[in-house]
C-alpha cells in the first residue's frame, strides 16, 4: 500500500519511455464441452516472437462490461517460440473481449476482440 | 424523388412494427400506469420459441405465428403474476425494477434454448416486392402494416364494444370506483397484459419473418422501438402509439437515407428528448410519476 | 489474494461508483436511465488525457471529474421541469445520444510511432498509464476502494446534514419543499453535477483499469443494472447500493455452481424479494430501525 501512496505522488513523474509493445494473435477451438475452447496465444514483439511471458488469459463481454467474471487462466508455454496455450472457459457464445495479461519480461495487458461460436473463435469484425 | 418515396414505403414498414410494438406497450402503461421493462424479452421468448418448433419440427407459417403468440403470452402473464400484480398498490418502480429482473432472467432463459447469436425464421413472403413506378414495396411491408390496422381495430372494437373493454376503460378512468362497481380490478389488469404480450407476439413474428432472422437482441431492441414509439407518440394514448410508431420509422428511414445508421439512431433520440425538454402538451397530458 | 479475486473485487468497486451516482439522484426523487453516459465521459476524458497528453493520473481524474460534473449539469438544465417517466425517458436519450457520439469520435495522435486514442466503435486502446507504472492490481484495487471510501464518507456525512434531509425532502414532496422556501432547482442541478462527478471518477478508473474502452461499453444495460443496484439494495443509506451491487457481482462468484443459470436464479430471487421489500433492503425503514436498535 505504501507503494500505491508513492505511486500517487510520484504521479507526477512521467513514465519510461515504453519500447516497442508486444502484439497478440488467438487461435481457438471448441473442445466440444458447452463454451470451453482450447487456445493457441502468439505473442510477438518488434517482429520477433515473444518468449518467457507469464500469461493470464480472461475475458469479458464488451456491452456488459463486468458483468461476466471469466476466471483468468495460466498459459502454459506452446511448442513454438512465442506460443502459449490455454483453456478459455466462457459462459455464452458471442463476441467477447480476450484480455491477456503479461507479465514477465514485459508487463502489459492486451484486449483482443474475437467472436465465438460452437466451433471455434474467428476475430471480431467491427 | 423516388429516393424520397421508396424512403418513405420504407420507412412505413419499420413504423408499422414499431406501431405494433408500441399498442402493446401502452396498453400496458395506459390502463396498469406501469412501464414493463420485460415487454421485449416476453416477445423474444415467443419468438424463440417459434424458432425452436421451427429447427425441431419444421412447422408452417401459421403454426409459428401462433407459437410465437402464445409464447409471448405466457412469458407476459408469468411477469404480471411476479412483477406487477404484487405491486399493484404499492410502488411502480418495484414493478418496474422486478419487470428488469425478469428482463435478465427471460434472456438468459433464451440464450440458453438456443445458444447461437443469429438464427434463420423462414420468411413471410418469399416472392420478389411488388414494382410499380419506380419504387419497390415489399409485400412483407403490406402485411405489417395491415397487421397494425387490424390490431388498432380489434383494440377499438375490444374497447367500445365488449364488456371487458369497458371495464378496461373504467379501470383506466377511476380505479375505486370500477372496484366498488364490482369489476376485479387484477383480473382485468391480467387480461390487459395478456392481450399486449399477444399483440406484441404477433409483431415480434412478422418482425422475425420479415427479417429471416431472429437475434437475443429482439428483446431490448422491441423494449427501446415500443417505449421510443409510445413517448413520441403521447404517453397512454393508442392512437398516439400507432401514430408515433408510425413517426419514428419514417423519421428513421429518411435519416439513414441521408446522414447514416448511426444519425438514423441520434435523430431519433434527439427528437424524443427535444419533445420532452419542451414539454409539448401532447406528451404531458397523463401522469407519468 | 488471486488475480481473479482481485478483478471481481474491482469489478465491484468500479460500479459501485456508477449506482452511488444513480442513488444520488434517486434520493432526489429523479430517477436516471442514463448515468453510464457519464460513466463513459469520465473514462474518454481520463483515457485521453493520460494516454495522449501524458497528464498524470490524479489530475486526469480530477478533470475527467469536472467534465462529467458540467455534462451531467448540462443534462439537467433542461429536463428540470420533467418527473418520473419523463425525466428518465429524457435521460435515457441522451445517454443513447452520447454512445452514439462516442462510436462517431475519432480523435487520435501519433506518440512514438503509434497512433494512440478514441477510434470511434473501434474504441480506444492503450490507456496503459497505470501500466506503465508498475501498479499491481492489488495496489490498484486499493487505490478504487480508497477513493470509494471517500465517496462513502461523503455521503454518510450528507446523510447526517440538513443539506441530507433537504435533499430527502425534496425527493419525497417537492411541493412540500417548495412551499417551505427550499430552492429546488439549485439543488436539483447541485445533486446532477455531483452524480455526474461521481460517476466520471468511476469511468476514469474503470478506464484504467481495463487499458480499453469502446462505446458499447457504456451502453442502457450499464445504466439499467446501475439504477436496479441502487433500487434492490435500498435507499435507505450510501451502503444500499453497493450491497445491491455485492449481491449480484459478488453472487457470480458464489454461483459457480449456477454456470449458466446465474441470472434466471437471481433474476427470480430479485422479483420475489421485491415483493417483499419494494424499496429495496435496506430501505428507509430498515436504517430507522437500525438506528433506534444502537444507539
Amino acid at each position: 500500500m505504501g507503494k500505491a501512496a508513492l505511486f500517487l505522488i510520484l504521479g507526477f513523474v512521467p513514465a519510461l519511455a515504453l519500447a516497442q509493445a508486444p502484439k497478440a494473435e488467438l487461435a481457438c477451438k471448441s473442445t466440444g464441452t458447452d463454451f470451453v475452447y482450447d487456445c493457441t496465444i502468439r505473442l510477438s514483439r518488434a517482429g520477433k516472437p515473444l518468449e518467457g511471458a507469464q500469461v493470464t488469459m480472461s475475458a469479458d463481454m464488451p456491452s456488459m462490461p463486468m458483468a461476466h467474471n471469466v476466471k483468468p487462466v495460466k498459459a502454459q508455454a506452446g511448442q513454438a517460440p512465442g506460443e502459449y496455450r490455454a483453456k478459455l472457459d466462457l459462459e455464452m457464445l458471442g463476441v467477447w473481449a480476450v484480455k491477456l495479461r503479461l507479465a514477465g519480461p514485459v508487463r502489459d495487458l492486451l484486449v483482443l476482440h474475437y467472436e465465438f461460436d460452437s466451433s471455434g473463435a474467428t476475430p471480431a469484425k467491427r | 424523388m423516388s429516393d424520397l418515396a421508396q424512403n418513405t414505403l420504407d420507412g412505413l414498414f419499420a413504423g408499422s412494427s414499431y406501431a405494433l410494438l408500441a399498442l402493446g406497450f401502452t396498453l400496458i402503461f395506459g390502463v396498469l400506469r406501469r412501464v414493463n421493462l420485460s415487454f421485449g424479452p416476453a416477445i423474444m421468448l415467443g419468438c424463440y420459441a417459434a424458432t425452436w418448433t421451427q429447427l425441431n419440427f419444421g412447422a408452417g407459417l401459421l403454426l409459428l405465428a401462433a407459437v410465437a403468440i402464445l409464447g409471448s403470452v405466457l412469458a407476459g402473464a408469468y411477469v404480471e403474476r411476479l412483477c406487477f400484480a404484487p405491486h399493484r398498490r404499492g410502488s411502480a418502480i418495484a414493478a418496474m425494477v422486478a419487470s428488469f429482473a425478469l428482463w435478465m432472467q427471460l434472456e438468459e432463459l433464451a440464450t440458453l434454448a438456443l445458444p447461437r447469436h443469429i438464427y434463420d425464421f423462414p420468411p413471410l413472403y418469399a416472392g420478389a416486392p411488388l414494382e410499380f413506378g419506380g419504387l419497390s414495396l415489399r409485400v412483407e411491408s403490406l402485411v405489417m402494416l395491415a397487421a397494425a390496422g387490424a390490431a388498432c381495430a380489434l383494440l377499438w372494437w375490444i374497447l367500445r364494444r365488449t364488456r371487458f373493454g369497458i371495464a378496461v376503460r373504467a379501470v383506466i378512468d377511476q380505479p375505486e370506483a370500477a372496484q366498488l362497481a364490482g369489476i376485479s380490478v387484477p383480473r382485468t389488469f391480467f387480461a390487459t397484459f395478456a392481450l399486449a404480450s399477444a399483440i406484441g407476439g404477433l409483431a415480434g413474428f412478422l418482425i422475425s419473418a420479415s427479417y429471416e432472422q431472429v437475434t437475443p437482441m429482439l428483446g431490448m431492441w422491441s423494449t427501446l422501438k415500443g417505449l421510443l414509439a409510445m413517448m413520441l407518440g403521447g404517453l397512454g394514448s393508442l392512437p398516439g402509439a400507432v401514430l408515433g410508431g408510425l413517426a419514428l420509422g419514417l423519421l428513421e428511414a429518411h435519416s439513414q437515407w441521408f446522414l447514416g445508421p448511426q444519425a438514423r439512431d441520434l435523430i431519433a433520440y434527439a427528437l424524443l428528448f427535444v419533445l420532452l425538454a419542451a414539454r409539448v402538451p401532447w406528451m404531458t397530458t397523463r401522469s407519468a410519476s | 489474494m488471486d488475480d481473479y479475486a482481485i478483478g471481481v473485487l474491482t469489478n465491484i468497486g468500479l460500479v459501485s461508483f456508477l449506482a452511488l451516482s444513480a442513488y444520488l439522484l434517486l434520493i432526489a426523487g429523479e430517477m436516471s436511465f442514463g448515468q453510464q453516459a457519464f460513466f463513459g465521459v469520465g473514462a474518454y476524458a481520463g483515457g485521453i488525457l493520460t494516454a495522449m497528453y501524458g497528464w498524470p493520473l490524479p489530475l486526469a481524474a480530477a478533470a475527467a471529474m469536472a467534465l462529467g460534473a458540467l455534462a451531467q449539469f448540462l443534462l439537467g438544465l433542461p429536463t428540470l421541469r420533467l418527473k418520473g417517466l419523463y425525466f428518465a425517458m429524457a435521460t435515457l436519450a441522451a445517454a443513447e445520444m452520447m454512445r452514439i457520439l462516442f462510436e462517431l469520435f475519432h480523435f487520435q495522435r501519433l506518440i512514438e510511432g503509434e497512433t494512440v486514442g478514441p477510434d470511434g466503435t473501434q474504441g480506444f486502446r492503450g490507456i496503459r498509464w497505470v501500466f506503465e507504472r508498475g501498479v499491481e492490481p492489488i495496489e490498484y484495487l486499493g487505490i478504487v476502494y480508497a477513493l470509494l471510501a471517500l465517496a462513502l464518507a461523503a455521503f454518510l456525512f450528507l446523510e447526517r446534514s440538513r443539506l441530507g434531509a433537504t435533499l430527502r425532502g425534496v425527493g419525497e414532496d417537492p411541493e412540500l419543499a417548495a412551499a417551505l422556501g427550499v430552492d429546488i432547482d439549485r439543488l436539483k442541478l447541485g445533486v446532477a453535477a455531483a452524480a455526474g462527478a461521481l460517476a466520471a471518477l468511476g469511468g476514469v478508473l474503470f478506464a484504467h483499469h481495463n487499458t480499453y474502452i469502446e462505446p458499447r461499453n457504456f451502453d442502457i444495460m450499464l445504466g439499467v443494472h446501475s439504477l436496479a443496484y441502487a433500487l434492490i439494495g435500498g435507499l435507505g443509506t450510501a451502503l444500499g447500493p453497493l450491497l445491491g451491487v455485492v449481491l449480484d457481482i459478488g453472487a457470480l462468484e458464489g454461483s459457480r455452481v449456477f454456470q449458466g443459470y446465474r441470472m434466471i436464479v437471481f433474476g427470480g430471487l430479485v422479483a420475489l424479494l421485491l415483493v417483499w421489500r419494494p424499496r429495496g433492503l435496506l430501505d428507509e425503514r430498515t436504517v430507522q430501525w437500525v438506528k433506534q436498535r444502537f444507539s
